[in-house]
């Protein structure tokens, strides 16, 4: 299925959470608006994304059986918000569905996705370190690249870079 | 240290050999009887003018520094064969510079680096085991060598149970290997360790049993009766009568009996106590320098009589049609006779030797709980029914032949 | 060994009274209590394929639980990618999944194309990319094949796997003058063309290949110790293997019918599927249960060949042109973002790129196949032996440089 037909799927299921389809658009320079290239994302809300996931994956139309990507981007140091981007993938129908979800950058957190499906695990904790999100429910909230005690959110545009890490200057 | 815990293991097993061997020489009974140390002992003067434990200490002396220089000529040339040997499998030369001719020198070399190597131990280790491990290694493999008669005339002791005096040496050494593994301190090496035991225990039942077989054909546990029995095929001289020849059954016993010899001397696929890749060296992982060196010594060593054996119980020992013809022409006796009798064990030997590296770097490594299901549920079962067959075959022999 | 804990004694008679059989005999009842045992299995193991550590819990030789620790080789490929230029950053997409650098730079370029919708892709670039692509494939899967063998003990299969390997690489010395990392494939095409001669050597190689080929098959996939070894081990199911978001070989080990390059097919692949040239190798169970270390390895060494055919399928139509698209030396991406996953000799390498229309990523995401693939291990572990969980991270064929990027 492509995207609107997956979207349209979606709302007729009432999956729960959509807020918007993000779709590539040509640059207006009338406007100053420099247009959206890439492929097209579906916004939903951050609360209701473990339920919607449940529903991607429990529908036989959509049968998403796996959660391909789930990782976060920091869009700038000025941005409100963090996202959130989950990548599905069905092998049943060959189709795929990227979302996104929003969240505020103060105390980022959002539901952890390991009920639905078990790939989530380690993408989150990914996501914990390297931006600060907290995934409510994780089962092993550990760091999983960076060492236990490392201070700060890597990824995150506001990141400090240490000038040392046990003593050792690395300016 | 350990070299000392060697000589003085090795040497304590030798005197007592020599002793009984030297009451011959000594008693006034000169010449063909006693061993070649003995009658090297008697070249330079008679033995009347010299003091009992003079000759003694003299031969013990000699004998370890005959082993001494054995086990490391073997373990030496070994070495150097399995790196050629696996090279040239694999598409490779193996070493090609030190000493110029195709790298003959490495093994040399490398002595070297390992002599000069810091020796170091763990902290947390048990340093006297962790010290005398790889001494009991070693001593274990000379005391076992000791008992290998060389030719029909060269050999330390006269042993009538030399079949069991090796075997049990032999086997001392997973002592040594045991205690490695628990004093290193290392997880990976009480690993190697437990397995090492596990595997021994296993594999000594079927190694034994098969070696009835060719005991009960040849009659004889000594080697060098075993030999000589071997000589004649169907009452005909021909150095064929091979303990594989003349019963069929010998040859399954023979199977079972180098299977059960891989297993003993930790070779592929049966490596499970050094295996490198799960546990990076096993019951060596944390040695180094020369006391690592004695661990290669022993398995190269082992690997070398347990070949031995299996060539003098199954396929003839000294006995080629080579032999049988200088017997015809009447020179035996002679010291051309004795060489070429040892050649033809040296050369059979390493055949072995060269047969456990094609299977080393063909096969791949088994799993502990294969390695104790085929050494319990298949092998001993079958080693006795070989037992059997071959008693029923000999039984029937005797009854048509006479 | 301060490390064992101490049962004392580890067998002794319980407290229970013994219980009176019918014939008379009484049954003792032992209370037979051991420790387990923790131990590392890295970060420098032999087994671990690089700097990895498993902190495996051993009650003897059995495995009674695992937990894989990551981040000994992380590089910070991600900030970097949000440091420097789109170009700047392809040599460092060779380095998460170093044995397999073509298909990492396919990815990335593939991922940046996406965003720029007036680049058009020279037919030629498309068409190499593809043969350096497969032949990186193979070579990947020479090693897989290789390390496995040296896992489970067989040590010539290596070298022999490295001769063809070797080959492979000396190809591509001559397209791009590197044996490892090779900063070939770029935004908008290829570097350069292929020497003179050069698609002749690869169907040489291919000729060869086909022949050594089936040795390697008959040497060690069909093993008799091999397979003793490797089948019923490490059994991921198709649910398992979905729900933990496996792809690539692994995927397709436990029988699920699923390749990226004919079921979202990207660059030729379509064309070259239509046409019959290649099929995808699907775990068959046909030495154990299906989906365990055995069928993983199958496909794996199955598809080297399938890449074979897809090479010699690209052979023979690749014609002149072109080799790289019109793209400026410093290149300024629109801005937009985009997923795009291609298949890995490991599974699917995602790459999500965000632009904001300037000469630098916003946001450089790696989705690594290792990464997702090693996660299945903590469920695998527990229960084997001790050999049996190398021959199961063997099996996931992961590639450190990948898994902490």
């Amino acid at each position: 299925m492509e995207f609107q037909a997956i979207v349209d799927r979606l709302r007729a299921l009432e999956a729960p959470g959509i807020v918007s389809a993000d779709e590539p658009r040509p640059a207006n320079k009338a406007e100053k608006d420099p247009g959206r290239s890439g492929r097209p994302f579906l916004v939903i809300e951050p609360d209701k994304l473990v339920d919607f996931l449940r529903v991607c994956r429990d529908d036989e139309r959509l049968a998403f059986e796996i959660l391909i990507d789930l990782t976060a981007s920091d869009p700038g140091a000025d941005e409100p918000q963090l996202w959130i981007l989950v990548e599905l993938l069905s092998v049943r129908h060959r189709h795929r569905l990227a979302l996104k979800a929003l969240l505020p950058k103060e105390n980022p957190t959002l539901p952890s996705a390991t009920a639905v499906y078990r790939a989530a695990q380690w993408h989150e904790r990914e996501c914990m370190e390297m931006f600060g999100v907290t995934f409510e429910g994780h089962p092993d909230p550990r760091n999983i690249l960076l060492p236990d005690d490392w201070v700060g959110h890597p990824l995150r545009k506001d990141y400090e870079f240490p000038t040392e890490y046990h003593g050792v200057s690395c300016e | 240290m350990s070299i000392l815990a060697i000589t003085l293991s090795a040497g304590s097993l030798l005197s007592g050999a020599a002793a009984t061997e030297l009451q011959g020489p000594v008693m006034g009974t000169p010449g063909a009887g006693g061993n070649f140390l003995t009658r090297l002992l008697e070249w330079l003067g008679p033995p009347q003018a010299v003091p009992t434990w003079a000759i003694a200490l003299t031969s013990v002396l000699l004998g370890v520094a005959i082993l001494v220089t054995m086990v490391s000529l073997i373990a030496m040339w070994s070495v150097w064969m399995e790196r050629k040997v696996s090279g040239h499998m694999q598409c490779r030369f193996g070493p090609m510079y030190a000493g110029g001719w195709h790298g003959w020198a490495q093994t040399i070399a490398d002595g070297v680096k390992l002599l000069l190597k810091e020796d170091l131990i763990p902290k947390g280790a048990d340093r006297a085991l962790f010290w005398i491990a790889p001494a009991i290694v070693l001593a274990g493999i000379f005391g076992a060598l000791a008992a290998l008669p060389l030719s029909y005339d060269w050999y330390f002791a006269r042993m009538d149970l030399g079949v069991f005096t090796i075997l049990a040496l032999g086997s001392t050494t997973t002592i040594g290997v045991v205690m490695a593994g628990w004093a290193s301190n290392s997880k990976w090496s009480l690993y190697g360790a437990m397995r090492e035991a596990a595997q021994v225990i296993a594999y000594e039942i079927p190694l034994g049993i098969s070696l009835l077989c060719p005991l009960m054909t040849l009659g004889t546990f000594s080697l060098i009766d075993a030999s000589r029995e071997q000589a004649t095929l169907f009452g005909w001289d021909c150095g064929l009568g091979w303990a594989v020849f003349t019963n069929p059954f010998n040859i399954a016993a023979f199977v079972i009996f180098w299977i059960a010899a891989l297993a003993e001397t930790k070779r592929a696929p049966f490596d499970l106590p050094e295996a490198e890749s799960e546990l990076v060296a096993g019951f060596m992982t944390e040695y180094s320098g020369i006391r690592w060196s004695f661990f290669f010594m022993e398995e190269y060593a082992a690997m070398f009589l347990m070949s031995v054996v299996g060539a003098v119980f199954f396929f003839g020992g000294f006995e080629t049609p080579l032999t049988a013809l200088m017997r015809a022409s009447g020179s035996d006796g002679t010291l051309l006779y004795s060489l070429v009798c040892f050649g033809t064990l040296v050369l059979k030997g390493f055949a072995g030797v060269f047969l456990m590296m094609w299977l080393r770097w063909t096969l791949p490594r088994v799993r502990i709980d294969q390695v104790m299901t085929m050494g319990y549920k298949y092998l001993t079962p079958l080693a006795l029914l070989c037992v059997l067959l071959t008693a029923t075959w000999e039984f029937a022999r005797h009854l048509v032949m006479g | 060994m301060t490390d064992v804990q101490q049962h004392t004694p580890s067998i002794h008679l319980s407290g229970e009274e013994p219980r009176v059989l019918p014939n008379g005999e009484r049954e003792f009842f032992f209370d037979v209590s051991t420790s387990d045992l923790e131990v590392n299995m890295g970060p420098q193991h032999p087994a671990t394929h690089g700097v990895m550590r498993v902190l495996l819990r051993t009650d003897g030789e059995l495995v009674t639980g695992a937990q894989p620790h990551l981040g000994y080789l992380h590089r910070c490929a991600e900030k970097i990618g949000e440091n420097v230029e789109w170009l700047q950053y392809l040599p460092y997409t060779d380095r998460y999944d170093y044995l397999a650098a073509m298909n990492n730079n396919l990815g990335y370029s593939l991922a940046v194309e996406s965003l720029m919708p007036d680049l058009e892709i020279p037919r030629r670039a498309t068409l190499l990319r593809t043969i350096c692509a497969e032949l990186n494939r193979i070579a990947s899967h020479l090693i897989a094949y290789g390390t496995y063998g040296l896992d489970i003990g067989a040590f010539t299969p290596f070298f022999y796997a490295f001769r063809e390997r070797e080959w492979i690489q000396a190809l591509f010395e001559k397209i791009c003058g590197a044996r490892l990392t090779y900063s070939f494939i770029r935004i908008g095409g290829v570097f350069n063309d292929a020497p003179p001669g050069w698609l002749k050597e690869v169907a040489a190689f291919c000729d060869v290949f086909e022949e050594k080929w089936r040795e390697y098959y008959d040497l060690l996939v069909t093993n008799h110790i091999f397979v003793m070894r490797t089948k019923d081990i490490g059994v991921i199911s198709a649910e398992m293997a979905y729900d933990f978001g496996l792809t690539g070989p692994m995927l397709r080990g436990s029988g699920v019918d699923f390749d990226l390059r004919r079921d979202l097919p990207y660059m030729a692949y379509k064309e070259i599927w239509d046409a019959g040239a290649f099929r995808i190798p699907v775990g068959r169970g046909a030495q154990g249960t299906l989906g365990d270390c055995w069928d993983r390895f199958d496909v794996r060494v199955q598809e080297m060949m399938e890449s074979i055919k897809i090479i010699r399928y690209c052979l023979e139509v690749i014609e002149e042109g072109e080799v790289i698209g019109d793209v400026p030396k410093v290149i300024k991406v629109p801005a937009g973002e985009s997923y795009v996953g291609i298949e890995n000799p490991r599974g699917e390498l995602g790459h999500y790129v965000h632009s904001d229309g300037g000469k630098v990523a916003v946001r450089c995401r790696v989705r690594a196949p290792s990464f997702v693939n090693l996660a299945v291990l903590e469920d695998l572990m527990p229960g084997t032996l001790l050999a049996d969980s190398v021959a199961i991270i063997g099996s996931t064929d992961i590639v450190v440089g990948e898994t902490d990027r």
